[in-house]
């Protein structure tokens, strides 16, 4: 089984799911938190159960899981008594992060503490960790000032994404910039990652990253193929 | 480093533990620049990043240069809740300032090449409590056994393992940690819409452990309540005194907050009657005040002498 955690109003993941049918996907939203059966046993992972779809399972079944969702948050709780979303959000992402992070199979991404898709970097997190690896960027400006309208630097009204899978990479650029944009995801600890440049040229200046982007039919394919890779043996 | 880097004290003015680390850092002449979170209208924030980090932080006519600061001690309350910023409003353009501040800054502290005590990205590990106990049992440490369940069935089989439990929240949300009486156990249904935790009770002394580089302090607190935090009856009367760890147990300590990436860090410890060493939980901006002054602890002058030494 392939889990597909998303939003329960994200209609690409359920086509997603269709698609990946064969290997029998199934989405699981926070609505899935809200069932009995959940057993998160720290002590022993194997006797811990998930529920899906109203299903208890058991974690043998599930072979990987595809996150497309940052979090867990209150406007989503609709099970859940308007006064206790706030916390029931909080306590479900708690849960969540712990629970992913404990497996053994291939969740891409691996949560953080603050975010299920990764590191959830700031734009000048981004940027300072894409010129230390040599890629040209341009500055990061932030400018805050109470009464008046902060100052965002204009970004290029067009840019070239780059879209990494692991160790590869999906783009029309040249080959320094496919090597720098997966060494820019490994740096970020992540196995899907968007990388928009100003151009395809290696001197192309870096943009913005995002942790949930688009999927083509090819890149489906190969976030699939890397789900079904062997079982890995850090929990 | 600039030889007129300055150490950045960033949080609430009423704050004891920064006001300490502030006296401390004032008795060895340190340079510091104080930015009081209270002041938050006030506060313009200039960042510039690509391979280095650099920007301004005003607030009126003072100024701090990003680039001067060497080091940095954080602990800043959510904005959001300053009674200046709650009295206007969410989404007032009071609120959007404030949280535009504090996001601002956080970023800095995430990648300033200062020395930060202790990074936005560290501090995030105790939001997930399971999360941060699976750390700490990899470092070393043993937590008690826990469960977090939707399940009333589960609960009742690690009642039955474990014979006496605590429940306490997932997130940081600070709760009260509460042991589960036997006539609650046919009325968990509640827990089938949120999963909660379950810890096996553990019996023995609590300790805090304050970890500042490789400085070790410990606190024995003695107090019947189940949560020692939330003791407020005369019976559960709470008494603070020093102690001397065992040096292992030190040893162990320092490695967790080292491995945890904290410089410093607040650690609860429980011993068992047979010795036998609990790790609850690692607080990454620790409050360590209330402990010192019992325990005649100088965690603030430690602090200080840490910061100081990254001055360059």
């Amino acid at each position: 089984m392939i889990l597909i955690f998303a939003s329960r109003h994200d209609a690409s993941s359920v086509s997603l799911a269709a698609r990946w049918a064969d290997h029998n996907a199934n989405i699981f939203t926070c609505d899935d938190l809200s069932v009995a059966g959940w057993r998160h046993d720290l002590q022993l992972p194997a006797a811990s159960l998930a529920v899906v779809g109203g299903r208890v399972v058991s974690l043998h079944e599930i072979k990987g899981i595809f996150v497309r969702w940052p979090g867990v948050f209150p406007q989503e709780l609709t099970q859940i008594t308007p006064a206790d979303r706030d916390y029931v959000a909080k306590e479900m992402m708690a849960f969540l992060v712990s629970w992913l992070s404990s497996l053994t199979c291939p969740v891409i991404n691996q949560p953080t503490p603050v975010s299920l898709l990764g590191p959830a970097w700031r734009l000048e997190q981004w940027t300072y960790a894409a010129a230390r690896i040599g890629i040209q960027v341009r500055k990061a400006v932030r400018h805050v000032v109470f009464g008046s309208e902060n100052i965002e630097p204009s970004l290029p009204s067009t840019t070239t994404d780059v879209t990494v899978v692991g160790d590869r990479c999906f783009g029309d650029v040249e080959q320094k910039l496919r090597e720098l944009s997966v060494k820019l995801a490994k740096e970020a600890g992540v196995s899907l990652l968007r990388i928009s440049f100003s151009g395809p040229d290696s001197n192309s200046f870096f943009v913005g990253a995002d942790l949930m982007p688009k999927l083509s039919v090819e890149i489906e394919d190969a976030v699939l193929e890397l789900l079904l890779k062997q079982e890995v043996t850090t929990a | 480093m600039n030889s007129d880097s300055v150490i950045l004290l960033w949080g609430h003015a009423s704050d004891s533990s920064l006001l300490a680390v502030h006296e401390s850092l004032r008795k060895l002449d340190a340079p510091i620049a104080f930015y009081d979170q209270r002041r938050v209208l006030e506060t313009e924030f200039q960042m510039a990043v690509e391979t280095g980090v650099s920007g301004k932080l005003r607030v009126e006519d003072e100024e701090i240069d990003l680039e001067r600061i060497a080091a940095a001690y954080i602990r800043p309350f959510d904005s959001r809740w300053l009674p200046q910023i709650e009295r206007a409003g969410p989404n007032t353009p009071e609120w959007i300032h404030a949280v535009k501040i504090e996001d601002a800054l956080i970023s800095w502290a995430e990648i300033a090449p200062a020395f930060i005590i202790n990074r936005p990205r560290i501090i995030a590990s105790n939001s997930s409590k399971p999360y941060q106990a699976a750390r700490i049992r990899e470092l070393g440490f043993a937590i008690p056994e826990t469960l977090v369940t939707t399940d009333q069935l589960a609960v009742k089989e690690f009642w039955g393992k474990h014979g006496s439990l605590i429940y306490k929240s997932v997130s940081a949300t600070r709760s009260v940690v509460s042991r589960l009486k036997q006539e609650q156990l046919n009325d968990l249904q509640n827990i089938s819409w949120c999963p909660t935790q379950f810890q096996e009770y553990i019996a023995g002394n609590d300790y805090r452990v304050h970890v500042v580089g490789e400085e070790v302090f410990a606190c024995e607190i003695v107090c019947e309540a189940d949560d020692y935090r939330f003791a407020f009856s005369e019976k559960d009367k709470v008494e603070l005194r020093a102690f001397d760890l065992p040096d292992d147990v030190s040893q162990r300590c320092r490695s967790l907050a080292a491995g945890l990436g904290m410089a410093v860090a607040g650690i609860d410890l429980r011993c068992t009657p047979e010795g036998k060493w609990y790790c609850f939980e690692v607080n990454p901006v620790a409050g360590f005040a209330y402990y010192q002054e019992s325990c005649n602890h100088h965690i603030d002058d430690a602090i200080a002498k840490l910061l100081v030494s990254h001055l360059g």
